[in-house]
C-alpha cells in the first residue's frame, strides 16, 4: 500500500515540478537597491506605521513589463509599462499607479534620464531605487514580465474579457512578435467595445500609443484594464491548471515575491469583487507635461507627489 | 524464489500504473477555461433546438455563419469576414474581409460567394508605405441601396501617427474615388465608428475623452456631412453599439458607463431623441444587441461562462415589453330574486406575478467575433 501511495505522490510530483522549477526560478528574486543620496531624493522621508508591511498586511508592489524581442539584450531592456499597486487586504482594496515610461526623473543609478531605462542600467533593483527614490514610497515587492510572457499568460488562461474603450489604430506597430524582421511595423486597428481578445490582441491593445493624442497616458489606462481582467480570468483556475500557466510562462516572468508568499495571496485576489475597491490612476497633465529632453515627459512633482503619498507610504 | 521476482514486477508495473494514472488525473481535472471554442454547429444541445425567426448573420474566426431553424451554417472560409449586413432587400449581404493590414468591403449573395468589392483600400507600396493602406469597417446601405456608409480611416496624412476614424458616404457605383467624409473627429482617440442609416439621417458612436481624460463612447445623429450633429447619450453612459429596431421607434445600445462593465440597454427614438433609458442586461459583458425582424425580442452576443469568449444569446420581448396584464374580472350579478340573508364579501382576485422571463443562451462554446454586428433578415 504505502509502495503505491508512493507511486501517486511520485505521479502528481511528475505534473507539478515543472510548475515548480519555473516558480522556483521566477520567484524569489533577490534585488540589491542602492541607498540614494539625499541630493537625489525629490522629498524629506517622513516615517510612516504602514510602510512596515507587517504591521498591517498593506503591501506596494512595483510592476514592470517589457518588450523584450530580439531588438534587446537580455535583462538590458526598457520597461514600457511601471505600475505601482498597493494592497490593501483589511480594507479589500487596490491602488494603481501607472508610471508615465517617458518621465524625466534622476535616475537611482546617477544621471537623469526616462524613468524606463532604470530597468535596463541596474535591473529591478535600480528600478524599484528609482521609484522609491523619486516618489518617496516603500516597494515591497516587484513583478517582472516579458511582452512574450504576457501573450503566453493570457493564451494560457483561455483569453480575457474586456471593454475595450476606444478604437485603437495604429500604422507603424512594431512587428517584433512572432516575426523575422523585429524593426518593421504592422497596421493594427483594435476595434472598441465588450469582446473576448486573445494574447497577441490584447498586446496590441495596452501596447499601442500612436493613436492616442494620450499617447502614454491613453496606454497605461489600458494597460490597467487587461491587467484586471487577468485578474479576473485567474480567478476561474484550478491548481491543476499551473504547470500549464507555468510552462507558458517560461522564462517570462520574475519576481522578489517568494512561493510561499504567493500562495498566501491566492485567495486574497479573488477576495477583491468590487470594482468599485480598485482605483486606477494615470498621472495625467497637470501632473505631467511633455516638452523633456528627447520627447520626455516632465514630472510636477508639487503635484504627483502630495497624490502618491495618499495612496502609497 | 520465482514468486518473489513476480511480486516485485507486479508490484513495479502496480506503482507505474498508479503513477501514471496520478499524472493522467490531475491533467484531466484542468479547469476548461483555455479550451478553444469550437465552430457553431447548431443551437445549444436541448430536446428541440432553439430556432429564432429569419435568418441571423455573424462571424467567428474570420469566418461568416448563418443561424437559421436551429442550425449554423458556415457561409465563408475563415478568410477575415465579419461584419455582416443585409442590403435594403434582403436578397444580399455587405461583409468586411480583412486583408491584414487593410480591410474593404465586399457584397456577397446570401449563401456567402463573393459577387462584388466595393472599396479598395491596399496601398500600391502595401507596407512600405503604411499609410497608404487604409480600413473600411461596419458598412451599411442606405434605405434606397445607393449609398454606403462606412468607418473608414481617410482622413490622415501620409507618415502621420495620430489616426482616427470618420463615418464616410460612398455611392455604392461610384468606387472609393467618390466618397467623402461626413464627420471629421479632429483625431479624438478612435473617432466616429459604427453608423447606422435612420430616418433622415444617420447615428454612429463617437469616442473621445471626459473631463478626466477617459475615454468614451457616445451615439449621436447628424443628418447633413461635415456635421457632427447632437448628441444623443452622455458622455457618462459611455454607449456604443447602436441598432435600430425594424419599426424605427426604438435604438438598442451597449453603455458601459466608462467601466469594465456593459449594460444592454434599448430607449424609444422619435427621429431626433432618445427617449428615456430601460436597461435590460446588467450582469453579463454584452454587446452588438440585434432586433428580431418581427419585433419578437433581441439577440446579443455575451460570454456563456464568466470571461469566456462570446455566444448568442436571445431575449425574448416580454422580458422587456411584458404584454399588459389581462383585466380582473368583474363578478356579474346572478340573475334571479332578490338575495335574502347577508350578502358575501367579496374574496379579492390573486393575480399571479408575471413569469420572469431571463435570456436564452443559444450556443455555449462557439466564440463569436464580438466587435462584428450581426445581421437579421425575415
Amino acid at each position: 500500500m504505502l509502495a503505491v501511495a508512493l507511486a501517486a505522490v511520485s505521479g502528481g510530483f511528475a505534473y507539478f515540478l515543472p510548475a515548480a522549477m519555473t516558480a522556483y526560478q521566477a520567484t524569489g528574486q533577490v534585488v540589491k537597491i542602492a541607498s540614494p543620496s539625499p541630493a537625489q531624493l525629490l522629498f524629506t522621508p517622513t516615517p510612516t506605521s504602514s510602510t512596515n508591511p507587517a504591521a498591517t498586511g498593506d503591501f506596494t508592489v512595483l510592476l514592470l513589463g517589457s518588450d523584450d524581442d530580439s531588438k534587446f539584450v537580455a535583462d538590458h531592456v526598457l520597461t514600457q509599462s511601471m505600475i505601482l499597486v498597493r494592497i490593501r487586504p483589511a480594507a479589500k482594496t487596490v491602488t494603481m499607479l501607472s508610471i508615465p515610461r517617458d518621465l524625466y526623473v534622476p535616475l537611482s543609478t546617477g544621471g537623469t534620464g526616462k524613468i524606463d531605462g532604470a530597468y535596463s542600467y541596474g535591473g529591478a533593483g535600480a528600478a524599484i531605487a528609482t521609484v522609491e527614490q523619486d516618489f518617496g514610497v516603500h516597494v515591497d515587492d516587484y513583478i517582472w514580465v516579458g511582452l512574450l510572457g504576457l501573450i503566453k499568460v493570457i493564451d494560457a488562461i483561455g483569453g480575457i474579457d474586456v471593454v475595450t474603450s476606444n478604437p485603437v489604430l495604429d500604422d507603424f506597430y512594431p512587428q517584433d512578435v512572432f516575426s523575422n524582421s523585429p524593426y518593421g511595423y504592422e497596421r493594427i486597428a483594435v476595434l472598441p467595445g465588450p469582446q473576448h481578445l486573445d494574447g497577441v490582441h490584447a498586446m496590441q491593445y495596452v501596447r499601442s500609443r500612436h493613436g492616442d493624442l494620450e499617447s502614454d497616458f491613453g496606454r497605461s489606462q489600458r494597460q490597467q484594464q487587461v491587467l484586471l481582467a487577468i485578474r479576473q480570468k485567474a480567478k476561474q483556475l484550478a491548481p491543476e491548471d499551473i504547470p500549464a500557466i507555468a510552462a507558458a510562462i517560461g522564462g517570462e516572468l520574475k519576481t522578489s515575491i517568494s512561493v510561499s508568499r504567493v500562495t498566501e495571496m491566492l485567495p486574497l485576489a479573488s477576495s477583491f469583487d468590487n470594482p468599485d475597491s480598485i482605483q486606477q490612476i494615470v498621472l495625467l497633465p497637470p501632473y505631467t507635461h511633455g516638452g523633456g529632453p528627447g520627447t520626455s515627459v516632465i514630472a510636477n512633482w508639487s503635484l504627483i507627489l502630495p497624490l502618491v503619498h495618499r495612496y502609497f507610504p | 524464489m520465482i514468486s518473489r521476482v513476480l511480486l516485485a514486477v507486479g508490484l513495479s508495473v502496480l506503482m507505474l500504473v498508479t503513477g501514471v494514472t496520478s499524472y493522467l488525473v490531475l491533467d484531466g481535472r484542468q479547469s476548461k477555461v483555455a479550451a478553444p471554442p469550437s465552430k457553431p454547429t447548431a443551437a445549444t444541445p436541448r430536446a428541440h433546438a432553439l430556432v429564432l425567426p429569419g435568418t441571423l448573420y455573424l462571424a467567428q474566426s474570420g469566418a461568416l455563419y448563418s443561424f437559421s431553424s436551429g442550425r449554423f451554417h458556415q457561409l465563408t472560409a475563415e478568410a477575415g469576414w465579419s461584419q455582416p449586413t443585409s442590403t435594403p432587400d434582403g436578397n444580399n449581404l455587405l461583409a468586411v474581409k480583412n486583408g491584414g493590414y487593410f480591410s474593404d468591403v465586399y457584397q456577397l449573395n446570401r449563401y456567402g460567394t463573393p459577387t462584388r468589392q466595393l472599396t479598395s483600400n491596399a496601398g500600391r507600396l502595401g507596407m512600405r508605405d503604411p499609410s497608404s493602406n487604409h480600413w473600411s469597417l461596419y458598412p451599411r446601405l442606405s434605405p434606397d441601396g445607393g449609398t454606403l456608409w462606412m468607418t473608414y480611416d481617410g482622413g490622415k496624412c501620409s507618415g502621420c501617427l495620430l489616426i482616427s476614424f470618420d463615418i464616410w458616404a460612398m455611392p455604392v457605383n461610384g468606387g472609393m474615388s467618390k466618397a467623402h467624409a461626413w464627420t471629421n473627429t479632429n483625431l479624438v482617440p478612435g473617432g466616429d465608428v459604427q453608423a447606422i442609416p435612420v430616418s433622415g439621417g444617420i447615428i454612429y458612436t463617437q469616442y473621445s475623452y471626459d473631463d478626466q481624460g477617459r475615454p468614451t463612447g457616445q451615439l449621436w445623429y447628424t443628418n447633413r456631412a461635415n456635421s457632427v450633429g447632437r448628441a444623443l447619450t452622455t458622455q457618462a453612459e459611455d454607449c456604443r453599439n447602436p441598432a435600430l429596431s425594424n419599426d424605427g421607434t426604438q435604438i438598442a445600445m451597449i453603455c458601459t458607463y466608462v467601466k469594465q462593465v456593459s449594460y444592454l440597454t434599448i430607449a424609444s427614438w422619435n427621429g431626433s431623441t432618445l427617449g428615456p433609458r430601460q436597461t435590460l442586461i446588467t450582469d453579463q459583458m454584452v454587446a452588438q444587441p440585434t432586433w428580431a425582424p418581427d419585433g419578437s425580442g433581441i439577440a446579443y452576443l455575451a460570454p456563456g461562462v464568466a470571461d469566456g469568449p462570446f455566444q448568442l444569446w436571445w431575449l425574448p420581448k416580454d422580458a422587456y415589453a411584458p404584454p399588459p396584464p389581462s383585466p380582473t374580472p368583474v363578478p356579474t350579478p346572478t340573475p334571479g330574486g332578490p338575495h335574502n340573508g347577508p350578502l358575501p364579501s367579496p374574496s379579492p382576485t390573486v393575480v399571479p406575478p408575471p413569469p420572469v422571463i431571463k435570456p436564452i443562451e443559444v450556443t455555449t462554446n462557439d466564440g463569436f467575433d464580438a466587435t462584428s454586428p450581426m445581421a437579421w433578415l425575415a
